[in-house]
């Protein structure tokens, strides 16, 4: 199965021709408590937000940016970390995923441990390896509580293929910022070439490869962590 | 008088300040039936219910306390005692509720001292877990605290503790479940209730995608969670309590169909309508809403909702919406009630396929709608008295008859 990225048409209705926008839909996961709604508000609105609580079922966030002047959305849907809200309420929105974030606390070696169940849930919802996955250690300012090493993540991402990356959604400053980390899944997808119309005309089904991708050119750069 | 009231509601509600003389007198003329119906041996239920019900619900948090555990039906008397210390460490749910409860510091008035706010915190940490400690076939959700946290601000720990214990058996039962399979199945009900009422939002939804998922804190937060004006929580709360344990998905109904212009105006894919349907606006006109759920309720009973194939009796009236308040109140578990009227619905429309159905109608001839809300005043009150489980449907009937429309 290909990865898909979408393409949106301009207000249903008008006959304008079609401003097209790329989606790139982007699920957050991880325990609960780990910052998902901070991290995820954090690149959204530019800031860390005052109070936030906890998620209950999904929240859906979106930002607009720009990559080569292409302007492209980039939806970020939160969700609940407590475990009874996976099995029947999440699913629905692992659907045409492009990519997934998953989010420990490196505070938490408990939150740490709980990833391989995260990975596994992805693969029961059937995302493909080809699906870029990030693996975010958060709450990095919290020096003195560190529980997971750089070191230890750093074998398990690799172990994954997936990029790591060490943050705090509350004061970026050191490490790697936020909005730096979604970018490159952007850029990641962005070099990531098939494309759907989000929404064919009846008769028009099934995907559109527009340029094959350099994906494999650039899976050795996105394997090795920044 | 009633239906009077009710419609006027809608053009301008008294509390926003327009007729504030006479909003001054009815609210007079409502504190004092309240306390009448507090005052008789045994307490008019029937009556607190119709209170907490109609305009303005129970007015004050001093009221509440009063009327609150009249409509739980729990006696107050024995109050139990503070929970030992040793339930916290030892409970398996005791991380999450920490979690939840320590941030959640939106819930507790703005201005009030951290001191003060950290003791409640402390006495909802006990709450939660005395309750759960109490009754192992119950399961911590969060949101579970939204909903107590609010128990606790009208009426301090000792009375929440055994109010929200009620609850948690009853009105809560099925989101506390090991699963979340019946939560959902509740929340399948939305889309019905809004089918009904306006096909064109139901088909824009549906082709949206658009799930209820956005519904789910508002069903199993009561929608504590999601408003941040506690005046307007609390006054939802005297609504759920005196109804049926389903009216809340009613409820969230009306709020989608009370935004239809912006739905249709949204763009029709999952992100966009996720997105603006949880985004819950804060200034609801919360009287008329109430007003239209319960009307929903008696047009569309639970009963009703569950038979999709068929409606073949028009004629849902009391009568037969008090099997749905007679049963869910034997079982205080509305998800196995729906399950149960469903198949026997599945059933009956099975010998009845024939009979010719198209007659769900959109819009209802306004004299009828009419007619039903004040049938809706009447079933409501009904439900909610067999949910007191005091006495037969029969002896309720004709006293309510009376008292209904002063």
């Amino acid at each position: 199965m290909e990865s898909s990225l979408e393409l949106t048409t301009s207000l249903p209705g008008t006959s304008l021709p079609p401003l097209r926008s790329r989606i790139f839909k982007i699920i957050v996961i991880g325990d609960s408590g780990v910052g998902k709604t901070c991290l995820t508000y954090r690149f959204c609105a530019g800031k860390f937000p005052d109070k936030t609580e906890a998620t209950i079922g999904v929240d859906f966030r979106e930002k607009v940016i720009e990559i080569d002047g292409e302007k492209i959305k980039v939806q970020l849907w939160d969700t609940a970390g407590q475990e009874r809200f996976r099995k029947s309420m999440v699913q629905h929105y692992y659907r045409n995923v492009h990519a997934v974030v998953f989010v420990y606390d490196v505070t938490n070696a408990a939150s740490f441990r709980s990833l391989p169940a995260w990975i596994e849930e992805c693969r029961q919802h059937s995302l493909g390896q080809e699906v870029p996955r990030i693996l975010v250690g958060n709450k990095c300012d919290l020096r003195d509580a560190v529980q997971v090493s750089t070191d230890t993540a750093q074998k398990f991402a690799d172990s994954h293929s997936m990029p790591l990356f060490e943050t705090s959604a509350k004061n970026p400053n050191d490490n790697d910022h936020v909005e730096a980390i979604f970018m490159t899944v952007a850029h990641k997808l962005k070099s990531q070439k098939p494309l759907v119309l989000s929404q064919p005309p009846p008769g028009m089904e099934g995907t559109m490869p527009m340029r094959k991708s350099e994906e494999e050119e650039e899976r050795n750069a996105w394997a090795c962590s920044c | 008088m009633y239906l009077k009231k009710s419609k006027s509601v809608g053009a301008s509600s008294p509390l926003n300040g327009i007729g504030k003389q006479d909003w001054d007198a009815r609210r007079k003329r409502k504190v004092g039936e309240i306390t009448q119906a507090l005052s008789v041996t045994p307490v008019d239920v029937a009556a607190l219910r119709r209170m907490a019900i109609s305009e303005g619900g129970l007015l004050t948090d001093e009221i509440r306390c009063r009327v609150w555990p009249k409509l739980l039906n729990v006696n107050t008397d024995n109050l139990p005692e503070k929970p030992a210390e040793d339930i916290r460490e030892n409970h398996k749910d005791y991380h999450q509720v920490l979690l939840d409860v320590r941030r959640s510091l939106r819930r507790f008035p703005p201005g009030m001292p951290d001191e003060q706010r950290e003791g409640l915190q402390e006495e909802l940490i006990d709450i939660i877990l005395y309750v759960l400690d109490r009754n192992p076939q119950l399961h911590y959700y969060q949101g579970y605290h939204d909903i107590v946290v609010t128990f606790l601000l009208v009426l301090g720990e000792r009375l929440a503790t055994v109010l929200v214990e009620k609850l948690s058996t009853h009105h809560l039962r099925d989101f506390m479940d090991p699963t979340m399979d019946n939560t959902k199945h509740i929340l399948n009900y939305l889309m019905p209730i809004i089918e009904r009422v306006n096909p064109e939002v139901h088909d824009f939804m549906q082709q949206a995608e658009v799930g209820t998922i956005f519904a789910l804190s508002w069903l199993i937060t009561w929608f504590g969670h999601v408003l941040s004006d506690f005046r307007h929580v609390v006054r939802l709360y005297d609504f759920f309590l005196a109804c049926h344990p389903l009216m809340p998905i009613y409820f969230a109904a009306v709020i989608v169909l009370h935004r239809e212009e912006e739905v249709l105006d949204c763009e029709c894919d999952m992100a966009s309508v996720h997105h603006l349907l949880s985004q819950i606006p804060q200034d609801l006109p919360y009287e008329t809403l109430i007003s239209r759920a319960g009307d929903l309720f008696v047009q569309f009973p639970p009963s009703e909702l569950a038979r999709e194939a068929a409606q073949q009796h028009s004629q849902q009236t009391a009568a037969s919406t008090f099997k749905d308040f007679e049963l869910a109140s034997a079982q205080q578990r509305p998800d196995s009630v729906l399950r149960r009227r469903r198949k026997d619905q599945a059933m009956a429309a099975q010998a009845q396929a024939q009979s010719q159905s198209q007659a769900m109608v959109a819009v209802r001839p306004r004299a009828k709608r009419l007619v039903r809300l004040a049938v809706m005043g009447l079933t409501v009150a009904l439900g909610a008295a067999a949910l007191a489980v005091v006495n037969t449907a029969l002896e309720w009937a004709p006293k309510l008859d009376l008292q209904l429309f002063p």
